[in-house]
């Protein structure tokens, strides 16, 4: 522990301040509506000190390179859009669900800085447990409760399931510092092939953790209960705070940390992307309640996050002149940026339109918002073609870098290969799959009669926040160079030659 | 390498007057969408601005048209700037756009139809009218980008961006089955359209690899000048084909892929019913010229046969299934099938008279189908129903209707003289060629003359429900559904109005124009036609040349023999007549 140390992590530091003594503060001031404001505040701050620092690498358990710098300021970026949101929060325990949001965001940032698995676990857990609190209070009411248990359970588990894979992590390499248990596993079969078994052990476990963060597919199914039962405003956090994190663990501990076992790594990644998105789109086209629809939404993209994700483990950086179209984890950063925007941009519109006291629930209540709310209505409609991936909004840079990564990644003789051309192609048909379901709001909109006069109530917050996020997609769609070029130099450096061929040729 | 040549020649006037154009052309694609932000206000002021945008930019296009020079295949009024590069990666994605001897004329017919759109629904669009022609200048600004667009991502930015506009417009302002309508048009095409794209994204990457420049180049033209050079692999090449084939073959619509066409046509106001027709299905067919021809030239080959066999399918299907229709609307969305099953004829028999009669014929279905669509809106306008048994001898009310629809007809049908005549012709023409002629895969012969006969057989069906359905409408006893006008002022249907045969004037002009005087088209457009079917031509020519190599090896088994049947295949000509030999030798 160093001043440098310390040094990097001032804006994690300032931000769990804030929440600190918004929680402290909130037991004597009565007043309800200042938190989000002191929030944002916090958050602000928190940017300003993320500013003055530069890309720099370090050994010991925190660094500040590229990723780390990318994590923070994309998991700011997300906290300020959730906070404004925040904003009409009228309930009495305002200070605490402002807190507890910003402890998350520094969570994410934990992940994203961290280089040793504890620390990583550590971030990890800084995500979960605000997550249960967030949860609780987002609702009263018996159904909220019993989602929150439910995914109070599974996280759990999810989390002892991380920590045990962990755990073999750290036998195969004798070490929790990320860098050097990559230099061991690279060593690892010069030592002896027990040693990688070890390690593919602990990377099944470690998927598996992960993939219910990520909402994968076979650990998804608590999600669309979850999202049905609570807050517009929670599920927009779970949509997007806990899919970070999960992403960027799995960068940090498998494609950084576990060079060597790419092979399996792959092919973990691959399958669970294939079913992942599969099962999410074609569940989705079925669905009537607004939140559980985007619940299997976001499914469905955790899915197209893992296409890129077994790209980057399978090619690396996908040659000697990388590019967002050819290296996977770029591309996942960029789909997991784009994703985002789109998705907190959604249920913004959703949480502005629902009325005091009530939440909009059901599909039909949408209808004829075309005609009684065009502005929001207009937003919405971009947002929802941004996630279906539709020319020039910003998902249609997302999906292009996904499939141009899967197409890029060479069989054989510098030809497709087979694998991964099959998963582009079952990948692009799932987009038109979810097309047919964000159509079908944007049906809703615009081709219905209105059933009723609409009274949007979520507050000036909520309006800011989806006019932010329609924005944001606008202009990546029109102008994505400066935000692929970000990714690009967030993906993290090959630990190891791209082993496909290799691989290849064993099998 | 290809940005545009006044920054190097700036004194030179050919070269400022190109660059001029290249603003002209930008300026089209910017004007509708500055509109489409501007627009605004209730339906008088909306429409307004639609029509003088819409137009401003068939002028500028007219002139664009006009300027065209004859006998070049460079790249006419090209704008060039970079859009998505990174800083030392290889990604050099460009907002690239220029107009060729293919392209320029499907942009002026865009362009000249956009104006069609606008004043045909003039009078029937109220609600929501701001919003309706918003989504009609994007619609034309999307539309005009993809002829113009010569970089593959502009290019799919804009082929996707029309879907978006023309959704609403039919699921808004549709008839009844509108919202199923939009739905299953845009999820028809989408579907087809997204594996184009992993096709697009597959020949961008293996030029990427293969073609040593380290420069991951969208740009159409230097990928076609690549491939050519070194072509892809041919397995996947095959798998590039199908790909493409997915997305174009669903936009065309080819037989079996065409059941959103008639649904879409059906529901869709006039306004975009004139547009799909017009504009969007000659997408598919300038997809396969564009990018399945001179990209995947070996896979052309390889499905010619079958390609075939489904246009010939899909001019016979869409005539039949025409012939049946008891709704105006959907008898002449059948003949689009049908029409655009010439296109693909001409097109995939891969020779210079069928792609010239294909250009011909998309231009030219363009403009009578359009114009159809237009005039069954007029009609529906005044009587509010399309079926075809509640009308009879309409001729007597609406003269000027009748004039129009006959001319239009024959246009349609193929009349000499008129536009339909000239693209007819020389696809079957150059389908007579081909089979009778030309090279022919073995065992196919048969097929290939049975083809060209159905093709005729094709002409004469359509003759007859087209005239069929003129006849029927117009003539005959006076039988008038009842009058159903919303609006109270008039108390008769009247005949069509100055605004409407403004609209349909300048349609017969030009079909008329086409028919009497093709060459002026053929003279600009056969060098980029010749350019893009060259790598198929080069291909049919090698595998002539195997395939009389090999006979002749079997048969002769003479080193000489063999010899000599190369240097006669590889200077093979259309009129020479020894290509024909090789396919005696296998077929006897």
């Amino acid at each position: 522990m160093t001043t440098q140390t310390l040094w990097i992590l001032m804006p994690e530091m300032a931000l769990a301040f804030t929440a600190v003594a918004i929680y402290l503060a909130g037991a004597f001031v009565a007043s309800r509506g200042i938190w989000a404001w002191r929030a944002g505040g916090g958050i602000v701050v928190a940017m300003a000190l993320l500013a003055t620092q530069s890309v720099q690498a370090m050994a010991g358990p925190v660094t500040g390179d590229a990723l780390a710098l990318w994590t923070r300021w994309a998991a700011l970026a997300v906290g300020l859009l959730l906070v404004m949101m925040a904003g009409r929060n009228r309930e009495p325990d305002a200070p605490e669900y402002v807190g507890s949001l910003l402890l998350a965001v520094v969570g994410v940032m934990l992940v994203g800085t961290a280089q040793d698995i504890v620390l990583v676990f550590l971030g990890l857990e800084l995500v979960s447990i605000p997550t249960y609190l967030l949860l609780y209070m987002g609702h009263g009411g018996p159904a909220p409760q019993e989602s929150t248990l439910k995914y109070f359970f599974l996280s759990v588990v999810a989390s002892a399931i991380v920590l045990y894979g962990l755990s073999f992590l750290y036998g195969a390499a004798g070490s929790t510092d990320l860098p050097t248990i990559a230099a061991r596993l690279i060593e690892g079969p010069e030592r002896g092939a027990p040693v990688l078994g070890v390690a593919e052990i602990g990377l099944i476990l470690i998927f598996a953790g992960l993939g219910f963060k990520l909402a994968a597919v076979p650990l998804h199914f608590y999600a669309p209960d979850v999202y049905q039962g609570t807050t517009h405003l929670n599920a927009a956090y779970l949509s997007v705070v806990p899919k970070a994190a999960a992403l960027i663990a799995l960068v940090r501990l498998v494609v950084e940390g576990m060079p060597g076992v790419e092979t399996s790594a792959w092919r973990i990644a691959m399958a669970m992307a294939a079913v992942t998105m599969t099962y999410g789109n074609v569940v989705a086209l079925w669905q009537t309640n607004v939140r559980r629809l985007m619940a299997y939404s976001s499914i469905a993209h955790g899915g197209y996050i893992l296409i890129a994700v077994a790209v980057g483990l399978a090619a690396g950086k996908g040659g000697s002149h990388p590019s967002a179209l050819s290296d996977g984890i770029a591309a996942a950063l960029f789909y997991l940026a784009v994703y985002s925007v789109a998705s907190v941009g959604v249920f913004a519109a959703l949480a502005f339109l629902s009325p005091r006291g009530k939440q909009i629930d059901h599909l039909d209540e949408l209808a004829g918002l075309g005609r009684t709310c065009p502005g929001t209505a207009a937003a919405m409609a971009v947002l929802l073609f941004s996630l279906a991936g539709i020319p020039p909004l910003a998902g249609f840079w997302g999906k292009l870098c996904v499939f141009a990564g899967a197409l890029n990644v060479s069989g054989g003789t510098g030809g497709l290969h087979p694998w991964f051309v099959s998963l582009a192609v079952l990948g692009v048909l799932n987009a038109a799959v979810a097309a047919a379901y964000y159509l079908r709001i944007v049906g809703v909109m615009y081709f219905r009669f209105p059933l009723g006069t609409p009274r949007p109530d979520g507050g000036p917050g909520s309006w800011t926040a989806m006019i932010l996020c329609t924005l944001l997609t606008i202009a990546i769609g029109l102008h994505a160079g400066p935000l692929l070029r970000a990714c690009e130099k967030a993906s993290p450096e090959d630990m190891n030659a791209p082993p496909i061929q290799a691989q290849l040729e064993s099998d | 390498m290809f940005i545009c040549g006044p920054f190097l020649l700036d004194n030179d006037p050919y070269y400022r007057f190109l660059s001029l154009m290249g603003e002209l052309l930008l300026s089209t694609l910017l004007l509708p969408m500055a509109g489409a932000v501007m627009v605004g206000g209730d339906y008088r002021r909306a429409r307004r601005v639609a029509l003088i945008t819409a137009l401003v930019v068939a002028v500028m296009a007219a002139v664009l048209v006009f300027s065209f020079p004859a006998g070049s295949t460079a790249p006419f009024a090209a704008v060039d700037v970079a859009w998505l590069g990174t800083d030392a990666g290889p990604i050099d994605v460009r907002l690239s756009l220029g107009l060729d001897g293919l392209s320029v004329w499907l942009f002026g017919l865009t362009a000249l139809l956009s104006v069609v759109a606008v004043t045909v629904g003039w009078e029937a669009v109220r609600q929501q009218a701001s919003l309706y022609y918003r989504l009609l200048m994007l619609l034309q600004a999307g539309m005009l980008g993809v002829f113009a667009a010569r970089d593959i991502i502009l290019f799919y930015v804009f082929f996707e961006f029309t879907l978006i506009p023309l959704f609403f417009l039919i699921g808004i302002w549709g008839s009844e089955q509108r919202r199923y309508a939009a739905n299953k048009f845009f999820l028809f095409t989408l579907a087809g359209s997204v594996l184009t794209f992993l096709g697009l994204l597959a020949v961008v990457l293996w030029d990427y690899h293969h073609s040593g420049t380290g420069r991951m180049t969208f740009s159409i033209a230097e990928l076609t000048e690549h491939l050519a050079v070194g072509p892809i692999d041919p397995g996947v090449q095959m798998a590039v084909f199908l790909a493409l084939f997915a997305g174009f073959a669903i936009k065309v619509p080819l037989f079996p892929l065409h059941t959103w066409l008639p649904l879409a046509h059906v529901e869709a106001p006039a306004a975009g019913s004139v547009l799909l027709a017009g504009v969007l299905l000659k997408i598919g067919t300038y997809g396969f010229l564009r990018f399945a021809l001179p990209l995947a030239p070996e896979a052309v080959v390889t499905a010619m046969p079958w390609l075939l066999s489904l246009s010939v399918a899909a001019i016979l299907y869409g005539g039949l299934v025409a012939l049946a229709q008891k709704d105006m609307k959907r008898l002449i969305a059948y003949s689009s099938v049908s029409h655009m099953g010439f296109c693909m004829l001409g097109l995939f028999a891969l020779n210079a008279l069928g792609t010239q009669g294909s250009l011909l014929q998309m231009v030219n279905h363009g403009l009578a189908t359009g114009g159809l669509f237009a005039l069954v809106g007029m009609i529906y306008e005044r009587y509010h129903t399309r079926q075809i048994g509640d009308y009879g001898g309409l001729a007597r009310r609406m003269p000027r209707a009748a004039f129009f629809m006959l001319v239009l007809t024959l246009s349609s049908i193929g009349l000499p003289g008129l536009g339909g005549f000239a693209g007819e012709l020389l696809i079957l023409v150059g389908m007579f060629d081909r089979a009778w002629a030309g090279a022919v895969p073995a065992g196919w012969q048969m097929a290939y003359r049975v083809f060209a006969v159905g093709a005729v057989a094709g002409v004469v069906v359509g003759a007859w429900y087209m005239l069929w359905l003129v006849q029927r409408v117009f003539f005959g006893p006076l039988r008038e559904p009842e009058h159903r006008s919303t609006d109270e002022t008039t108390s008769l249907p009247t005949d069509l109005n100055a605004r409407e045969t403004a609209t349909l004037a300048p349609l017969v002009v030009l079909t008329l124009w086409i028919g009497v005087w093709p060459s002026f088209f053929l003279d600009r457009a056969s060098p980029t036609l010749d350019r893009l079917t060259e790598p198929v031509q080069r291909v049919l020519e090698r595998r002539q040349t195997e395939a009389s190599g090999c006979h002749a090896h079997a048969r002769v088994g003479m080193q000489v023999e063999v010899a000599n049947m190369s240097t006669q295949a590889w200077t093979w000509h259309p009129e020479n007549e020894n290509c024909r030999y090789p396919q005696e030798v296998s077929t006897s």
